[in-house]
């Protein structure tokens, strides 16, 4: 049977929260990385074939200005490449820095045996902010988010600037209701994707079809042609008549969608240019519905969160949902009040639970489980059925300078009712 | 950790960007003396060119090579990742009872902010939070959260006023820092007498421990006069302390008795405290401390809340809690078990005592805790069990207690309030 208390830190099981800590930077440096190499494949391979190109008609025609000429612009573009790979070793030293400040942070709990350790605490509080930071990250303030990491110190140890990255993209599909940002995510995270089989860009890709027949009966209902329309798609040409935009999503669904393989969706996708967005015919009205960008918003931030190796949800709720059952007792939302910890006397303190913050939120998890009672030493019961610790019953009376041979109830307090000490029985609690 | 540890320190020290950097500029000095060779004497530009060829193109060749290192630690640091988190999976959302209830977490957020003085980040969130309220998102035990946010927002809005309660942590955190600071007595002492009855009628005695420790700084001479004291301050040292004390103490009287007692008995040895037995309540460098903390508690209590940040024990019982939890998922998916009482978590979860704020009542009997459905009953012998054991074992009738040959009948078992 598990002890009923253990005070032991055993730091290598408690870094259950701590994997994305760790797995961020390293998701960032592998990006940072790979930016380098394209930059430096893709201008070795420009630069070899402009110096080849340089010689081969400097040899032929005698034209000093137009080698020198090739050559400036040559030397401008290696200084181009390396400003860019300045950009990209200072982002990497930033990166490298704070994956050691991380590794620091995580070596300290190490260094704590005890969980009531007052290191333990400084720990944990530190722990809090980063879980505080991380949730109002994910929830998208980000500004608070900078805020409470400056102002506890902790940037090092937290990943605002990706995350306000991540809420752009998402932010230009739930309110925005734009394709643009995210095909641009996608292309930059190509490779990765096609190995977790993403359906993202085809989610979008689709969308963009969606919207492009959508204009098409709009502009035929209208009867305008030509009416010009923004959309901010990449790649999809604006303006023209209903006809036309039809057209162009035949040809779009061609080139985008066809590949797939979903011939039911397929098929679906080809009835939209039959059914308009107003004729409310399952399933064409909810492939037209905007609740799609809802769907799509969320579908970018898992294909997000698990490429950069994020839990789905954000880590402050899994603590706060575990902590809370652990702590939560039948007591905390009981009609009546306890009388071992509340808030009306000083003999206790409150209880956290039962504290204003959590007891809504509390009162739908489940309450802790345990085996044994656990009862204050030598317990007593007054003749109103509450039961204390006779050690705690005392100073209390003393404090309240209840009269000698008397005893009243902490909890109804000074105005209430007093009793004879023989009144006043031991409890046998097993 | 350390093999962790030495990868990144390799990135910093040598597999980075910097030599391939280095290996662009030795291109571009290539071209730029190039150029000017071509620049100086035209005709020698095909051969130049020529030449440049080779070592343009290796040190080109060589700014992609020094990328290997670099992408050899990257692999080497992510087996070190995946071999540090093996058997430590990522909480899935199975773990998260929250998201249906974002307002409410966002209440105790702010409510956190404020109590730990972060007043800046507080009013940043309160007002990003107003502007872009959170989406509710399902649940285990709250599969459709829209349903019931309208409650919910009211009682988050409803009992959640920021400015209020900014104003009263203000408050706390200038008395506070008035304290443990300033070493100045006189705003907590005002608070605890604006209170004193409710202070009184809870049992502290923080009003008098306040006024205590006054008197002391007075007796040792470094406490600041009392304004309506202004009238005496000639008067120094233990007499000024004296006169403090003729005024404060007599509301005192009834309920500490001993104590003033034994500081006015301290006035005898008013030359040399020091050498005399009353030396640790004028000599005690902790009742600063304590007394800050005791102010904390009371002023907290007041507002009905906990003295620490309820967020920060949850979250932390809650890191210690997780790998209970994870090992019993493990367990119930292996054997394919479900979870049968979703009011009680299935597995008990040895915290550290400090975390244990109620009494806790299992029966001897059913080993179940009781409830309010279910109280705990007291048995004429003293003995206590559930009322359902209870039931179960008299039927009605005179039965024996489980625990001692006392006999008795139901009707004299008594309900009790732990």
């Amino acid at each position: 049977m598990a002890e009923l208390t253990s005070t032991k830190l055993n730091a290598e099981s408690h870094l259950l929260l701590d994997q994305p800590l760790l797995r961020m930077p390293y998701e960032l440096s592998r990006r940072n990385f790979k930016n380098a190499q394209r930059v430096i494949e893709h201008s070795s391979t420009a630069l070899t074939s402009s110096l080849t190109a340089t010689t081969k008609s400097a040899s032929k025609t005698a034209a000093p200005n137009a080698t020198l000429d090739s050559l400036d612009s040559m030397i401008s573009k290696m200084q181009g490449l390396k400003r860019k790979l300045e950009g990209l070793h200072e982002e990497e030293q930033r990166i490298h820095r704070s994956a050691k400040a991380r590794l620091r942070h995580l070596q300290d709990l190490y260094e704590v045996q005890s969980l009531v350790d007052v290191k333990y605490d400084e720990w944990s509080r530190t722990r809090l902010s980063r879980l505080l930071v991380d949730y109002l990250l994910r929830e998208g303030y980000s500004e608070s988010a900078a805020h409470l990491a400056q102002s506890k110190g902790i940037a090092e140890l937290v990943d605002v600037d990706a995350f306000v990255a991540c809420h752009k993209v998402e932010r230009s599909l739930r309110e925005g209701m734009n394709t643009g940002l995210a095909l641009e995510w996608c292309k930059e995270h190509s490779k990765e994707l096609k190995k977790g089989s993403s359906m993202l860009e085809f989610e979008l890709r689709l969308q963009q079809y969606i919207e492009l027949v959508r204009q098409g009966h709009e502009a035929g209902m209208s009867g305008m042609d030509g009416m010009d329309t923004e959309d901010g798609m990449n790649g999809v040409s604006v303006g023209g008549g209903g006809e036309t935009k039809l057209v162009e999503a035949r040809a779009h669904a061609k080139k985008y969608l066809s590949t797939s393989g979903d011939f039911e969706l397929l098929g679906r996708a080809a009835g939209l240019l039959a059914y308009r967005p107003w004729d409310e015919v399952e399933p064409y009205a909810s492939l037209y519905s905007p609740a799609r960008w809802t769907h799509l918003a969320t579908l970018f931030l898992s294909t997000h969160h698990t490429l950069y190796s994020l839990p789905p949800r954000p880590l402050l709720h899994i603590a706060l949902s575990a902590g809370l059952s652990a702590l939560k007792t039948p007591a905390c939302h009981s009609a009546y009040t306890s009388s071992s910890a509340n808030a009306s006397s000083s003999s206790t303190t409150v209880c956290p639970i039962c504290s204003t913050e959590l007891n809504e939120l509390a009162r739908n998890v489940p309450y802790a489980h345990h085996t044994k009672s656990i009862v204050e030493n030598d317990p007593v019961v007054l003749p109103n059925g509450r039961i204390y610790g006779s050690e705690r019953l005392r100073v209390y009376n003393e404090k309240v300078g209840t009269e000698k041979g008397w005893i009243r109830d902490p909890i109804s307090g000074v105005v209430g009712e007093k009793w004879r000490d023989n009144e006043v029985r031991k409890v046998y609690v097993m | 950790m350390d093999d962790l540890r030495e990868q990144v320190e390799l990135f910093e020290s040598s597999a980075n960007l910097a030599t391939s950097i280095s290996q662009v500029q030795k291109a571009i000095d290539l071209l730029t003396a190039a150029r000017a060779k071509i620049a100086a004497d035209a005709k020698t530009a095909p051969l130049t060119l020529a030449k440049l060829q080779d070592p343009f193109k290796k040190t080109l060749d060589a700014a992609q090579k020094d990328l290997k290192p670099i992408y050899a630690g990257l692999n080497k640091y992510g087996k070190a990742l995946d071999r540090k988190f093996k058997d430590k999976p990522l909480p899935s959302a199975e773990n998260d009872a929250l998201s249906s209830h974002p307002s409410l977490i966002n209440r105790a957020i702010a409510m956190h902010l404020l109590r730990e003085g972060q007043f800046g980040v507080a009013s940043t969130f309160v007002e990003e939070a107003n502007r872009h309220p959170p989406h509710p998102e399902p649940t285990l035990n709250t599969p459709n959260p829209y349903l019931r946010e309208s409650w919910e927002k009211d009682l988050a809005e409803g009992t959640f006023n920021s400015e209020k309660l900014q104003q009263q942590f203000a408050q706390m955190y200038h008395i506070l820092h008035q304290l443990r600071i300033e070493r100045n007595l006189k705003p907590a002492i005002q608070w605890a007498r604006e209170r004193s009855d409710i202070l009184e009628a809870r049992g502290s005695n923080l009003e008098f421990e306040l006024c205590r420790l006054q008197f002391v700084c007075l007796f040792v001479g470094h406490g600041q006069p009392d304004d309506i004291m202004n009238e005496e301050e000639n008067a120094s040292g233990p007499l000024h302390a004296w006169k403090y004390a003729r005024r404060i103490f007599g509301d005192f009287q009834n309920r500490y008795a001993r104590d003033i007692q034994q500081l006015m008995g301290a006035m005898a040895y008013w030359e040399n405290v020091e050498d005399s037995p009353y030396q640790r309540y004028f000599y005690n460098d902790s009742a600063w401390e304590e007394v800050a903390q005791s102010f904390n508690r009371e002023f907290c209590s007041l507002l009905g809340l906990s003295a620490d940040s309820p967020l920060f024990i949850a979250a932390t019982a809650g890191a210690i809690a997780l790998p209970y939890l994870l090992k019993l998922q493990t367990i119930m998916k292996e054997k394919r078990t479900e979870w049968t009482t979703q009011h009680e978590l299935p597995v008990e979860i040895p915290l550290p005592s400090q975390y244990h704020f109620h009494s806790i009542f299992v029966c001897p009997v059913s080993k179940e805790q009781t409830t309010d459905t279910n109280p705990p009953m007291m048995m004429p012998c003293g003995h206590v069990i559930a009322q359902e054991s209870l039931d179960k074992l008299s039927k009605g009738a005179r039965f024996k207690c489980p625990y001692c040959p006392t006999e008795s009948h139901p009707r004299d078992a008594r309900k009790v309030v732990l």
